[in-house]
């Protein structure tokens, strides 16, 4: 009697402590853990989930860049067509998926004419600072079009340009 | 007892000794053997055997230890041991989605996580170092941790002001603000305002008793014949102020009975000269003229308009006034006329400016008004009711009252309920214990809670009082984020020293410039050391940027510098006496600290420097990307057309040599130009000069195609 009584508080007493807590990973919506988001350019079903950085580079990007590359801005019409040449779209992946960081951090601090390009695009340099300018890029890469595959190697990045 | 009896039993309690024996054994080896198997134990582990297979092994075990991590902020009462199992988080190079969780490093924010640890801003449990136990998000522990989608709940909970890195939080705030929330709950830094809905004491003056019933009965006026909500008969994604609520049709008879005897302001009628009337009335375009004189004085900078182009009815125009697109059938003409005139005779809290208006102006504007923003089919599917019954008007005082349109509505002889909902201040700090989930099957948690009670209160609580708002997903996830934000008074001194607090700026103008500012109530579009709108351009320092001249012209006929915008600085046909006022005010009062417009003469930039500056605007800086000059150029900053007399030399030198000391944000980039570079792009600057006077060609019609 007494043994089998005995035998059964050292049963449960070894169930409850195999009862461990098997930590449940739950299917995680990509947006409901991202910190902002914004809808593709050219698709705007099409949401894109955007991290810290990425989101102060949109935010950043509304203020200052939006104005000519992108086509409609917080006052209505473009500047973009008043440029010449024609600043490519921040989501055009077919033109910035082939610069590095490297460049487009340049050409966003020192200005179109101090990396070849076009003068239009003046420095920011002085107006922002350099992880602002590291957000705006982390952005463009968020949203771009086709989508942007960062380099597989280190030395990838360096591009030929 | 007999012996051998006795030797049976010893045997059996000495069998059941040794088993005894055994199972205690058993027992004390679990609890040594249950520690070696801590979930947290593995995560060390695993972390070191994945260091291994990473190039900088070395370092990334540098600072590894085999127990517990824990960071403590005594002023925060937090204990952190999140970084026991998430080691990776300020190793640089285990960033990124190919790292698996929990080693990935934290994407770079403000905060050290070092320093502030986890849950500050993440919620969630920091004593443990059990997996479910610290995160999980669906049992009723006290903090569950928060979506990253809501993490900008946390940042709230210090950042009491401002933060523009939160845009959700922002938005968030703003909603609660425009949605009038305050009126009937405590919130965070969010304060009650002078007037949440229109001052309803003489409503009865204003609008009919129909119109009242009909607005009380669907407030976003109607759906479309495909579905869409409208207002108005126009689509229309902002949500207005006054929300539903779901009344009979008793209870719509009766309280707009009783709102449409509130007379208690008598109107002060507007006498127009019988000549000017007669003779106006006899022109075929007087509707036409009216029309030209409303859009010349740029009402649209307030008011939208529904306007249909290639078959799409939108919106246009700005939201600080209501949407007037069948205005014309719901005021009363004898009002209209009187409100133009004097709004703050009607409504004292108004913010809209008093116009100066000649007879023959207002007479037309009234006709367009009357005539064209009308809709003969506003009211067919009302009924009339004609005068109300005692009973009626009794009921609808109860109801008034009852219905909390007292918390946000004035009424002769009702004061506002104080605390009429419950106090939200500390929402964001609340246990799931404590919410009252009543008969619903949502998720036990708080950020379903908030978004239950405000999609709709009755899912919740059968008995809500609260009315039901129709929020976008996007609006709504915001609205949410920013009551979790609000977790009431810091809990010590030392709490409360970490807070960044909202920021207070005053500005009272007094004397006659202060009248005009309250007149032409300048502060709702335009700032003055922080007090005011973000429509228009700042002012707090116009008197260091603009010259006197310049100041006077552009108010007695304001002429638009940015030729994209929409909504434009409105004509107020303000006399040259009190725009002379306005100027010296400005001139004396609204200075840069570093910019004195009078220490830069005109005379010191001869035509040599300008000529070069002509050439480092076109050609090395390439500025008409942004600036137009004549007809071409970009239109991001302001037209340059009229700098020469609008700006103070003084204000160029010290805008080209830095802009956001000036204008903090502005969005003009910062130029690394030289001493010469920058004397000579001022004197190019200074010789764009316009006709000097630009008489009426703002207010033409070429000029009022505001959109």
């Amino acid at each position: 009697m007494r043994t089998r009584f005995l035998l059964l508080v050292l049963a449960s007493i070894a169930g409850i402590s195999a009862c461990g807590r098997k930590t449940s990973v739950a299917a995680i919506d990509p947006l409901r853990n991202a910190y902002d988001s914004e809808p593709d350019w050219n698709d705007p079903q099409r949401i894109i989930p955007l991290g810290y950085e990425q989101a102060q580079g949109k935010r950043i990007f509304g203020q200052q860049c939006v104005w000519c590359h992108a086509d409609s801005t917080p006052a209505g019409p473009s500047n973009r067509s008043n440029v010449t040449p024609t600043p490519p779209l921040f989501n055009d992946g077919s033109v910035l998926n082939g610069e590095s960081d490297e460049f487009l951090q340049n050409i966003i601090t020192l200005g179109g004419s101090a990396m070849g390009k076009s003068a239009m695009m003046p420095p920011y340099g002085k107006t922002l600072r350099q992880e602002e300018i590291q957000s705006l890029i982390a952005y463009a890469r968020a949203i771009a079009v086709p989508p942007y595959q960062p380099p597989t190697r280190p030395g990838a990045k360096y591009s030929g340009k | 007892m007999p012996a051998e009896e006795m030797g049976k039993v010893s045997r059996r309690l000495r069998l059941a000794f040794a088993i005894c024996s055994v199972a205690f054994v058993i027992v004390l080896a679990i609890s040594p053997v249950k520690d070696l198997r801590r979930e947290w134990k593995r995560y060390k582990r695993e972390y070191v055997r994945f260091a291994q297979t990473r190039p900088d092994t070395k370092k990334l075990l540098a600072d590894f230890r085999p127990d517990i991590d824990q960071i403590w902020i005594p002023e925060m009462g937090v204990v952190d041991r999140c970084t026991t199992c998430h080691q990776g988080i300020s190793q640089p190079s285990l960033a990124g989605p190919g790292v698996p969780q929990p080693f990935r490093a934290h994407p770079s924010i403000p905060h050290h996580v070092q320093e502030w640890g986890c849950v500050v801003c993440h919620r969630g449990q920091g004593p443990s170092t059990e997996v479910a136990e610290a995160h999980e998000t669906t049992l009723a522990w006290e903090q569950p941790i928060l979506p990253g989608k809501f993490v900008q709940g946390a940042c709230g909970s210090c950042h009491r002001g401002d933060l523009p890195e939160g845009p959700q939080l922002e938005r968030g705030r703003q909603l609660l603000a425009e949605l009038n929330c305050s009126g009937c709950h405590r919130l965070q830094g969010i304060e009650r305002p002078a007037m949440l809905g229109p001052d309803l004491t003489s409503i009865g003056t204003k609008v009919s008793r129909e119109w009242i019933y009909k607005w009380l009965k669907e407030p976003r006026t109607l759906t479309d014949a495909d579905g869409n909500v409208t207002v108005n008969g126009v689509e229309n994604e902002e949500e207005p102020r006054m929300p539903k609520f779901a009344l009979t049709e008793p209870e719509l008879r009766s309280l707009s009975g009783y709102l449409s005897m509130q007379r208690a302001r008598p109107l002060e009628t507007v006498k127009f000269d019988p000549r000017v009337v007669a003779a106006l009335s006899k022109k075929a375009d007087l509707v036409e003229q009216g029309e030209l004189r409303f859009r010349q004085m740029f009402c649209s900078t307030c008011h939208a308009l529904a306007v249909t182009r290639a078959g799409e009815t939108k919106l246009i125009g700005g939201d600080i006034g209501p949407e007037l697109t069948k205005v014309g059938s719901k005021v009363k003409p004898d009002w209209l006329a009187a409100w133009l005139r004097n709004p703050q005779g009607y409504l004292p809290h108004s913010k809209m400016p008093r116009y100066g208006w000649s007879d023959e102006d207002l007479f037309e504007v009234t006709q367009y008004i009357q005539t064209k923003l009308t809709d003969p089919d506003l009211l067919s599917n009302v009924p009339q009711m004609g005068a109300p019954s005692d009973e009626e008007t009794k009921l609808g005082k109860r109801l008034f009252l009852e219905k909390g349109c007292a918390s946000c509505h004035v009424i002769e002889g009702i004061g506002s309920p104080k605390d009429f909902g419950p106090d939200l201040s500390a929402l964001g700090a609340k246990n799931v214990s404590q919410l009252e989930f009543g008969i619903s099957k949502i998720p036990r948690s708080l950020i379903s809670y908030i978004q239950a009670k405000v999609v709709n209160p009755l899912s919740v609580n059968a008995a809500a009082r609260m009315p039901q708002y129709h929020l976008t997903p996007s609006d709504l996830d915001a609205v949410t984020t920013a009551l979790l934000s609000m977790t009431g008074t810091p809990a010590s001194g030392a709490m409360e020293k970490l807070i960044v607090p909202q920021r207070r700026a005053e500005f009272h103008p007094a004397g006659e410039f202060g009248r005009l500012y309250e007149r032409y109530k300048c502060y709702v579009c335009h700032q003055f050391n922080g007090v005011g709108g973000t429509l228009a351009p700042d002012l707090s320092f116009e008197g260091s940027r603009a010259t006197r001249d310049w100041i006077i012209q552009f108010l007695e006929n304001p002429q638009t510098l940015r030729p994209t915008l929409v909504l434009r600085m409105p004509q107020f046909n303000m006399t040259r006496q009190e725009a002379a006022v306005i100027a010296d005010y400005f001139g004396t009062v609204l200075q840069h600290p570093e910019v004195n417009p009078t220490a830069v003469s005109r005379n010191e930039f001869t035509p040599q420097m300008a000529a070069l500056g002509k050439e480092l605007y076109e050609v090395k800086y390439q500025c008409q990307a942004c600036h137009t000059i004549g007809s071409t150029g970009g239109y991001v900053g302001p037209s340059l057309n009229n700098a020469g007399n609008w700006l103070t030399p003084a204000w160029i030198e010290a805008w080209l040599r830095d802009p956001q000391a000036l204008v903090p944000g502005t969005i003009e980039p910062r130029r690394p130009f030289t001493e010469n570079e920058v004397k000579a792009l001022t004197a190019y600057v200074l010789t764009l000069k316009q006709g000097s006077a630009p008489g009426k060609t703002g207010s033409s019609a070429a000029g009022a195609r505001g959109e």
